[in-house]
């Protein structure tokens, strides 16, 4: 009796301690990286803009917008990105869209970049102290670099129908290919 | 230039070479002009992004040059320096394993001379045959 008794305390000590620890992380204010995560997701949907190149091409008519759709997904655990034409239907046999998978690590938003290059891309965030622009600086590589890589990648909230995203592409022997994105969501 | 992309390299790999292949045939001259980047993505199915990857490599390599409101040309020298190139990785890479099978099947340089000579009747099936 008296063990099953003891058995009972310390159940309930146990389930006590559990729920605590519970309320507790529930109660943990969120990391910089939620909050930059949080953020990103809060751009679900689909955003089209205008795009200018630097080195700047001569052809490339800015008028003409490009296509980003962003869709959270994996139960909110990662944001996909991708890239297409305005206007175009999304056709599943134009394979080079460059695709993009955002999620949370502990204390670190990543970012994976699928890229038509066969490579992988890893960056890592920081945000600005008003969380208006969040940075994602090179890591790793994992895949050749023998055709270039995605190297950095910089998303600046305005409100809530208008961001800008600057992506940098490193072209082999080092040399940066950047475009800057001027978006507004899509009806 | 093919509509059909493989699996071995980039897109825009894929269309620098085709550039590169044309330059060297002869099809795109030296001072002609580049399809817009728009037009090569609509036509060929690829995101612009991707073209515009492919143009910058050929500016890197200095056989296209961007001309301010009027779009990219092939540069004057073009051939000559893709001509430099392709010899030089002909020599430095290719040619060292046909030297070897030259060496290893024991050819002489009359046949191999007289088989330059005539290319064609060694890869004509009908003549071979009639050997």
């Amino acid at each position: 009796m008296k063990s099953r008794i003891a058995s009972l305390i310390l159940f309930v000590l146990l389930a006590a301690v559990a729920f605590a620890q519970s309320d507790a992380r529930k109660s943990l204010p969120p990391s910089d990286a939620q909050k930059s995560f949080d953020g990103m997701k809060a751009l679900a949907g689909d955003w089209e803009g205008p795009v200018t190149v630097d080195p700047p091409q001569p052809g490339w008519s800015s008028d003409k917008p490009l296509h980003i759709s962003m869709r959270v997904t994996s139960r909110g655990n990662a944001l996909v990105h991708e890239v297409q034409e305005a206007g175009t239907p999304l056709d599943p046999t134009k394979y080079d869209h460059p695709v993009t998978m955002f999620y949370l690590d502990g204390d670190r938003l990543n970012l994976v970049h699928y890229c038509d290059a066969g490579n992988r891309p890893h960056m890592v965030a920081r945000s600005s102290p008003d969380g208006k622009k969040i940075e994602f600086d090179f890591v790793d590589l994992s895949g050749g670099n023998e055709y270039g890589h995605m190297y950095h990648a910089l998303f600046t909230m305005i409100d809530a129908n208008h961001h800008l995203e600057d992506w940098t592409y490193m072209m082999p022997g080092d040399k940066p290919v950047k475009a800057h994105f001027d978006l507004q969501r899509a009806k | 230039m093919d509509r059909e992309w493989n699996d071995n390299q980039p897109i825009y790999r894929q269309l620098r070479d085709r550039v590169v292949a044309m330059i060297l045939d002869g099809v795109l001259k030296e001072g002609d002009p580049l399809p817009s980047v728009r037009t090569v993505a609509a036509e060929y199915r690829v995101n612009p992004l991707t073209v515009l990857k492919g143009y910058q490599q050929l500016v890197d390599e200095e056989l296209v040059e961007k001309r301010r409101g009027l779009g990219m040309f092939i540069r004057a020298g073009a051939h000559k320096l893709l001509l430099r190139g392709e010899r030089e990785k002909f020599l430095d890479e290719e040619w060292p394993r046909i030297r070897a099978t030259i060496q290893r099947l024991g050819l002489t340089r009359e046949e191999l001379l007289d088989v330059a000579e005539k290319p064609q009747s060694r890869s004509d099936p009908k003549k071979e045959e009639e050997r």
